[in-house]
């Protein structure tokens, strides 16, 4: 969420036309080959499992060292910050509209994107060095286990893509709690803009025994007015903040007047979601519902 | 006749962005609801007052540069407004007034930079008005650089929304801020009646209005020190919300003709009445969710406009 959810948000607005390239199945792979689609269809073949791996997207990084591949990336955007061991890996920069040059660099056999459109050159560019590259999409938590999965190939650890990915779809099996928390995610204040259902927040918030007040607007984030949050009425305002660590500084729209007139602001009833953890989702999905569960709970007292 | 047509408008204008509103309130409860006295009632003030500001300071500058296409967001004003908001939010200042403020100032500076370079010629006295608009469009785009640049360079991801304040908006509308804007709107905006006379006069040329007896640089100075104030005041509290400042002015103008004294409350009033209409809009169209109400601004006023043209231009 946060930076990919508003960036996605805003590339939403473009239509987005996912280039298949037809290259399905033409020739048998050697042996020892390894073989995946990708989330835009593309049939991605290595001769061998990927030892030099470039990570553009936070989620990816996380991925490949839960799957136990941390050692063979060799590359991560400067967002990348979990696990720490990431922060050993050398940065290429952003990770949408990335550096090609920096990525080059790294002499990657493995490219993982991030489906933006705004990493759609980038995409075309590496096809034409060819240097291969997988495009995921990493926005909501169904979509992690595919993911796991598709690593889990290229990078020669199958099994643990699979358990991952078994592991998270029992948790979006699991019976959810009772809702009893209602709950609004601002993530900005000038103007308003709320988490809506189409976003992983919206997922966790469920998974954590609360429901998100603005499930309704279909799209991952949302301007709204001052005045629906207030007639919606949420128990608890949950504030993503950047700082992980340290006292978080509450944000200074809490003390503007008009804001004052939502019942959850005057009680000050907010929680803060720090750390990346609350940032996509990925292998800490269910660490992350508790640790909403507990933060709701503690507001709400 | 036109004039309280255009009052009778402006009213309902107001009216309809009090009874309407994302959430149905019976209007039997609009009296005691908490939400049309705290959020609904001064963002249609707020509404009318920056869109009357806005339309003034525009008709005032396309008196003082004679240029049909100049408008606020041209000078500057509206780049440095942005570059002192984005600053205030990268520097985490924790203050609630702070972005406003920092708006503010920047507009001034962006203003007084404008001014700077808009004085040419003999002894440093004349605002010339062609180096003027130049200026503006110069220091605007250097400061949308600067801007943008603190945007893209910042590791804050909350900066990245930073831009959204600029696509302009009157969430932030509270008792207070109109307070503020009542209380300082007044000066600016009695200069600028005041110098309606004077402009009228300058419209056939500079040198004719000396000749006539206008003292054409304080005029020109206190018109263009005025119409700024006013926008950045209007900026400070509500983003840049483009298109009334352009063409409200032209459209009175169709409506009232040339003449200043006329044409300055109407486009106050107009400028009012569509920017509190566009914003109910905004709230109302794709409820729950908002417009921004710089694009609702274009979306009404053109085809408004438009109409208006084709009737001038084919009587």
């Amino acid at each position: 969420m946060r930076r990919w959810a508003h960036r996605t948000h805003l590339a939403g607005l473009l239509v987005f036309a996912a280039s298949a390239c037809g290259t399905e199945g033409k020739r048998p792979a050697p042996a020892g080959a390894v073989t995946v689609t990708d989330d835009l269809g593309r049939v991605v073949t290595l001769a061998t499992p990927a030892h030099r791996i470039v990570s553009l997207s936070p989620a990816a990084t996380e991925l490949v060292f839960a799957l136990g591949a941390g050692a063979r990336l060799v590359g991560r955007t400067t967002w990348c910050d979990y696990p720490p061991a990431a922060l050993a890996v050398p940065s290429v920069g952003d990770g949408l509209s990335p550096n090609i040059e920096a990525v080059v660099a790294r002499r990657p056999d493995l490219v993982l994107v991030y489906r933006s459109p705004l990493d759609q050159a980038a995409t075309a560019q590496l096809a034409g060095l060819g240097i291969p590259a997988v495009v995921l999409e990493q926005d909501r938590l169904e979509q992690v286990g595919r993911a796991a999965r598709v690593v889990g190939v290229l990078a020669g650890r199958e099994r643990a893509g699979d358990s991952l990915a078994a592991a998270l779809a029992a948790l979006v099996a699991r019976p959810l709690p009772p809702a009893r928390v209602r709950v609004a995610f601002v993530v900005w204040d000038t103007p308003p803009v709320v988490i809506g259902g189409g976003s992983y927040l919206d997922q966790l918030a469920t998974l954590a025994g609360a429901t998100n007040v603005f499930h309704d607007v279909g799209a991952a984030s949302a301007s709204v007015g001052l005045e629906t949050i207030a007639t919606r009425d949420p128990d608890v305002i949950a504030v993503p903040r950047d700082t992980a660590r340290g006292e978080v500084i509450p944000p200074a729209f809490i003390r503007r007047p008009e804001w004052q007139a939502i019942r959850a602001i005057r009680a000050r009833r907010l929680v803060y979601l720090r750390g990346s953890i609350f940032s996509w989702p990925g292998p800490r999905a269910e660490q992350a519902a508790d640790q909403l569960r507990q933060l709701l709970a503690e507001a709400g007292r | 006749m036109k004039g309280l047509a255009l009052c009778v408008a402006a009213v309902v204008a107001v009216l309809l962005a009090i009874v309407l509103g994302p959430t149905h309130i019976p209007l039997a409860d609009l009296a005691t609801s908490d939400v049309v006295r705290s959020l609904r009632l001064p963002r249609a003030i707020l509404a009318f007052l920056v869109g009357g500001a806005l339309a003034l300071s525009g008709a005032g500058l396309q008196a003082l540069v004679r240029n049909p296409l100049a408008d606020p967001s041209l000078l500057g004003i509206s780049g440095g407004a942005g570059l002192g908001a984005v600053v205030a939010i990268a520097l985490h200042v924790t203050n609630p007034w702070a972005v406003p403020l920092a708006a503010f100032a920047g507009a001034l500076g962006a203003m007084a930079l404008v001014y700077r370079l808009g004085i040419v010629g003999r002894g440093g006295v004349g605002l010339d008005s062609a180096t003027l608009l130049l200026a503006g469009v110069a220091v605007g785009a250097f400061a949308a650089a600067i801007t943008t640049a603190i945007v893209s360079l910042s590791d804050a991801t909350q900066l990245r929304n930073a831009q959204l304040w600029l696509w302009g908006g009157l969430s932030g509308a509270s008792w207070e801020t109109v307070g503020l804007l009542c209380a300082y709107a007044p000066l600016p905006v009695v200069a600028l009646l005041a110098s309606a006379r004077s402009l009228d006069v300058l419209a056939l040329g500079e040198e004719p209005a000396r000749h006539l007896g206008v003292a054409v640089s304080p005029l020109k100075r206190r018109v263009y020190v005025a119409a700024s104030l006013l926008t950045a005041a209007a900026v400070a509290v509500s983003g840049v919300i483009g298109f009334v400042g352009l063409v409200v002015p032209h459209a009175m103008r169709l409506l009232w003709g040339h003449r200043h004294r006329p044409l300055f409350p109407a486009a106050f009033v107009g400028g009012g009445a569509l920017l509190a209409l566009s914003d109910t809009v905004a709230r109302v169209a794709v409820a729950p969710r908002e417009l921004p109400v710089g694009i609702v601004t274009a979306l009404v006023g053109v085809p408004v406009f438009v109409l208006l043209l084709r009737r001038w231009t084919t009587s």
